[in-house]
């Protein structure tokens, strides 16, 4: 596969030639009014500039963008800026300009298969005592359950992997994992401009598949939930996110209730299941089944949800507009001032990112932040 | 210009990773390991890089190992090199540093070199002889654990690193080999953009007869050394462990620490 | 009576602790051989090192040469071959350190001597000499053996892998002066000048508790986190050499062979694997805590207490409760 950047492809390849330059992007964009990163500015460079010139001197600038897509969701003529900022950050890792962290994830991710530089012969530790099948090592079962390396590795991820795997137990779903052979899915070195990498990732991963033959993926993150669903070429396989799956699970009674949790719960919608998904409702229909639970919404939700910034590569690029505040904490300041006890969440960058800025906003004794999958765990 | 030879191993990582004895105790189980270029060997690819940069010439990757070397070779003609070599034979098999630096040399001895770069020893074996036998071997000087190279002309001059933070001035005429330690340079990023490039680089590939080596030099029976067998290292007197959640385990610690007098 | 090389190590006017520890070693070892222990010393100006051996050993030789002065590995190959061709000691023992390996593993070739390096264990076995080596991250040990035809063995030891003996065994050995066989200086390689690292703004070697860090702790951003511990602690962040490497942080900070030798009361490792290479920078701690995600670590085989976790989240919690108690 050639994926070779000519001269000037960016014109074509991102039908730059649709941009009016109406500013809709960055009137929109969540990260511009703290940082000096101006979307509309950056895809009219694309297109009059060369690539390699459209790249100069932007190294720390385009760290800024969460590929959040807002852009790309306003834009009135079909534009994905946020696909330019990839293309960007592409020329920048060809010539070598990225932080050394960046550098790293992507060399641990291609030698590893995850970002963070751990051993694959830990990448199902967390599972050690749950007795889940492993699929990569012969059981049989109708449905892969794609863990993800952030839920994987980092412990309090693990969290989450766990009580989504006592979940599906709990509603007799026949599933597997891969263990220490599941790879990276690829989203996020593909949004740090690694489009090589992604591919190769991707390629292995469809490989795995369907030597196994896989037909039903559940996933942990949007992240590789989106990956899987519209980034893989090929795919021969159905893919969803844990919410869809466990929303129906309620709806088809095979998941009850027996507890309740009585707390003021809100929702933060994740970008890479809302925004660019259009997963909205599953979440929702989740919480408003766990009995107990008095669900609001947040101002900014749905499309409008606020990015928490924790994605698009942003884990490993730290943005010096973060001094001018971060998402993240605005976000647990709206949620502490609609006096909500838990903001629930569905993807592991959002659950790292919020848990932060709790602390960071000292609202530890007030907000907590919860996996939906361990509010419905809670409950049953 | 300068021409260099640098010798790369492909290593798996065993730094975090959970290390397995097979049955027979001769061997590890690398099925979950993962596998890259030698941490050293990749400072030692990056120095000879920037000096081909810098002072024009050329740079040649050697590896000994099966076709799953290219995989490492590759990595090296994206980054810089012009060219690389893999020896791959049966007969390597079971080689020791001894053993290896017998077979680099006999490839080696026949090309264009000013100098020989190698890593200062490898994360697996941990021998850090290859460099200095190959010099022995090739009749040149060497230098080990070396963490500055600067060449002018056909010399070279040259810090090791000590121990205790002190470090050796040293002047070395080509040709050479040194053994590189980490740190002297901050090696590059290759994509697999670039990876791809090279992909259809050729490599060859040459056995024991190609140069000029006999099976009996090499591989177990031309070692110096035999493993007998590996073992899991004695625990020795383990930390007391403090359990709990970090909340826990950091207040009990804290409270441990005052006891002791430590604040 | 067959014999036993332990090849003196020393530097700028100092006898390095290697070779006590060989000498200590090596007695056994020349012991279970039945052969005599010989402390070979090689340099300008060392008869007083010689004399001062001489307890150590059966016998010292010494090789005085000017050209001897400074460590140059050429040279030194070129007396050690000629000594060990004509006396053929069983064994010859030379420190693990920068100065042996530059030596050693030429020196074993030009011998076609048997050469097993970084030994942390000597046997005799059935008058075989064997080896432990520790390997893969410290996580393996390999017992090798030689080649079966070889009668004579060369080792390099690992600094601090044995203890060196409280004092001198006593043994009187009788001091002999050996001509140099050096004829001309080499010229192909040559010593310049020694350098020290530069020394920077903390000495952590005069600090009473050390806040280490190590790979684990991520990234430069983190160091902060340390940095505030170590405050509350009222000690001084170290690190390891990754740290180092990485150049979050200088040189000075290292704590290692290739670093600094420190001895503080508290010294606390926070993502560090605990490579040999760093422990033997700080075994001799009063107090060691060591926080790591792999319980696996080696550190942990050194460290009073541990901490199976992370260090990001074990950090903050630690600072707050010492604060805390400190009241
Ligand atoms: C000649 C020579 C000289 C050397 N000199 C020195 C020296 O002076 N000093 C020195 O230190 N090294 C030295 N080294 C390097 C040494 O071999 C090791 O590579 C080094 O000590 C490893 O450092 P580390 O433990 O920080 O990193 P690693 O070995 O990579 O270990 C990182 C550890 O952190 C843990 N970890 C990762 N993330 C977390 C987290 N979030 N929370 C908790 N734990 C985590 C991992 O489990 C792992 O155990 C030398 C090497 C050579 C060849």
């Amino acid at each position: 596969m050639e994926t070779e950047i000519a001269e000037n492809d960016f014109i074509q390849r991102y039908d730059l030639y649709g941009c009016i330059q109406c500013g809709k992007c960055t009137g929109g964009c969540p990260v511009s009014l703290k940082s000096p990163l101006n979307i509309r500015r950056l895809v009219n460079e694309a297109t009059l500039l060369d690539p390699s010139e459209a790249a100069q001197g932007k190294a720390d600038l385009i760290g800024d963008c969460t590929t959040c897509e807002t852009g790309t969701l306003r834009c009135p003529n079909g534009v994905k800026p946020s696909e330019v900022v990839i293309g960007i950050r592409g020329v920048l890792i060809e010539q070598g300009e990225m932080p050394q962290t960046v550098q790293e994830a992507l060399e641990s991710a291609f030698t590893k298969g995850n970002p963070f530089g751990r051993a694959k012969n830990k990448r199902a530790e967390w599972a050690a005592d749950l007795d889940v099948k492993n699929i990569a090592d012969g059981d049989k079962a109708d449905m892969l359950y794609y863990v993800c390396c952030e839920a994987s590795y980092d412990p309090r991820a693990q969290d989450v992997a766990k009580s989504i795997v006592n979940v599906l137990k709990t509603a007799g779903v026949d599933f597997g994992i891969l263990g220490n052979s599941e790879v990276c899915c690829g989203s996020e070195m593909r949004r740090l401009g690694e489009e090589g990498l992604f591919e190769e990732l991707a390629e292995n991963n469809m490989a795995q598949f369907n030597d196994l033959g896989i037909k039903h993926i559940v996933t942990t993150s949007p992240h590789c939930f989106n990956a899987l669903k519209n980034e893989y070429a090929d795919a021969n396989f159905e893919v969803q996110h844990y919410t869809q799956l466990v929303s129906n699970l309620i709806d088809s009674d095979r998941l009850k209730f027996t507890k309740s949790v009585d707390k003021r719960v809100t929702y933060h919608d994740p970008c890479f299941l809302g925004k660019q998904n259009k997963v909205f409702d599953e979440p929702r229909n989740i919480l408003r089944s766990i009995p107990g639970i008095e669900f609001v919404e947040f101002d900014r939700s749905h499309e409008k949800s606020l990015c928490c910034e924790g994605g698009g590569g942003r884990m490993w690029v730290d943005s010096e507009s973060d001094a001018n505040g971060r998402q993240s904490e605005v976000r647990v300041r709206d949620a502490a001032e609609m006096g909500v006890d838990i903001i629930a969440v569905a993807c592991p960058f959002c659950m790292l990112t919020l848990e932060d800025a709790v602390k960071a906003e000292e609202l530890e004794e007030k907000i907590q932040i919860l996996d939906i999958s361990e509010l419905v765990n809670q409950a049953l | 210009m300068v021409d260099i030879i640098v010798c790369v191993k492909r290593v798996p990582d065993t730094s975090e990773a959970e290390v397995i004895i097979k049955d027979d105790k001769r061997a590890i189980k690398d099925a979950d390991l993962t596998f890259d270029i030698n941490e050293w060997d990749n400072y030692a690819i990056e120095e000879a890089i920037l000096k081909k940069e810098a002072l024009g010439g050329k740079v040649t990757v050697i590896g000994v190992g099966g076709e799953e070397v290219n995989e490492v070779l590759r990595r090296c003609l994206a980054k810089g090199a012009d060219e690389a070599i893999r020896l791959t034979d049966p007969a390597f098999d079971g080689s020791d540093g001894y053993a290896i630096a017998k077979i680099l040399s006999a490839a080696i001895k026949d090309l264009q070199y000013d100098f020989v770069f190698t890593g200062a020893q490898a994360g697996d074996d941990s021998y850090g002889v290859t460099g200095q036998m190959l010099a022995e071997i090739l009749g040149i000087p060497h230098a080990t654990m070396v963490t500055k190279v600067d060449i002018n002309n056909g010399t070279a001059r040259i810090r090791r690193e000590l121990e205790g933070g002190l470090e050796e001035v040293d002047e070395i005429n080509k040709p050479a080999v040194f053994c590189i330690q980490t740190g002297l340079n901050e090696p590059r990023y290759v994509s697999i953009m670039g990876i791809r490039k090279v992909s259809k680089k050729e490599i060859p590939v040459k056995a024991a007869a190609d140069i000029g080596i006999s099976a009996d030099e090499v591989g177990e029976v031309g070692s110096m050394v035999k493993l007998e067998e590996f073992s899991i290292p004695p625990a020795g007197e383990l930390a007391e462990m403090i359990e709990g959640t970090p909340d826990e385990a950091a207040g009990k610690l804290a409270a441990i620490l005052k006891e002791k007098g430590a604040f | 009576m067959a014999e036993i090389f332990v090849l003196a190590e020393h530097r700028q006017g100092v006898i390095r602790d290697v070779t006590f520890e060989m000498l200590g070693e090596g007695k056994k070892v020349a012991e279970a051989l039945g052969a005599d222990l010989t402390a070979v010393l090689l340099g300008s100006g060392v008869q007083d090192f010689a004399e001062k051996l001489k307890d150590w050993a059966n016998k010292v030789i010494f090789v005085d040469d000017p050209k001897l002065e400074n460590f140059n590995a050429e040279a030194y190959q070129k007396v050690l071959s000629s000594l060990i061709s004509e006396r053929k000691p069983v064994l010859t023992m030379i420190g693990n350190t920068s100065f042996g390996l530059d030596l050693a593993p030429a020196l074993a070739v030009e011998l076609k001597m048997p050469i097993a390096t970084d030994c942390i264990g000597i046997e005799v076995d059935g008058g075989k000499v064997k080896v432990i080596r520790n390997i893969y991250s410290g996580k393996i040990n390999a017992r090798m053996s030689f080649r079966d035809d070889a009668t004579q063995y060369m080792v390099t030891v690992r600094a601090s892998a044995f203890p060196a003996p409280e004092s001198a065994p006593g043994l009187g050995g009788a001091v002999e002066s050996v001509a140099s066989p050096l004829t001309e200086e080499i010229d192909y390689k040559k010593f310049i000048a020694y350098e020290e690292a530069a020394v920077g703004e903390v000495d952590i070697t005069a600090a009473d508790i050390l806040v280490s860090v190590g790979r684990g702790i991520g990234d430069v951003e983190n160091i902060p986190l340390a940095e505030e511990l170590a405050k509350v602690l009222g000690g001084v962040v170290a690190c390891s050499r990754p740290v180092v490497d990485k150049k979050w942080l200088p040189k000075p900070r290292q704590v290692g062979t290739s670093g600094k030798t420190v001895k503080p009361k508290l010294y606390l490792a926070l993502g560090i694997s605990g490579a040999f290479q760093h422990l033997a920078g700080m075994q001799a701690s009063d107090l060691i805590v060591a926080v790591n995600k792999d319980p696996k670590a080696p550190i942990f085989s050194v460290a009073n207490y541990g901490i199976v976790g992370d260090i990001m989240k074990v950090m903050p919690v630690l600072k707050d409760k010492i604060t805390e108690l400190k009241g």
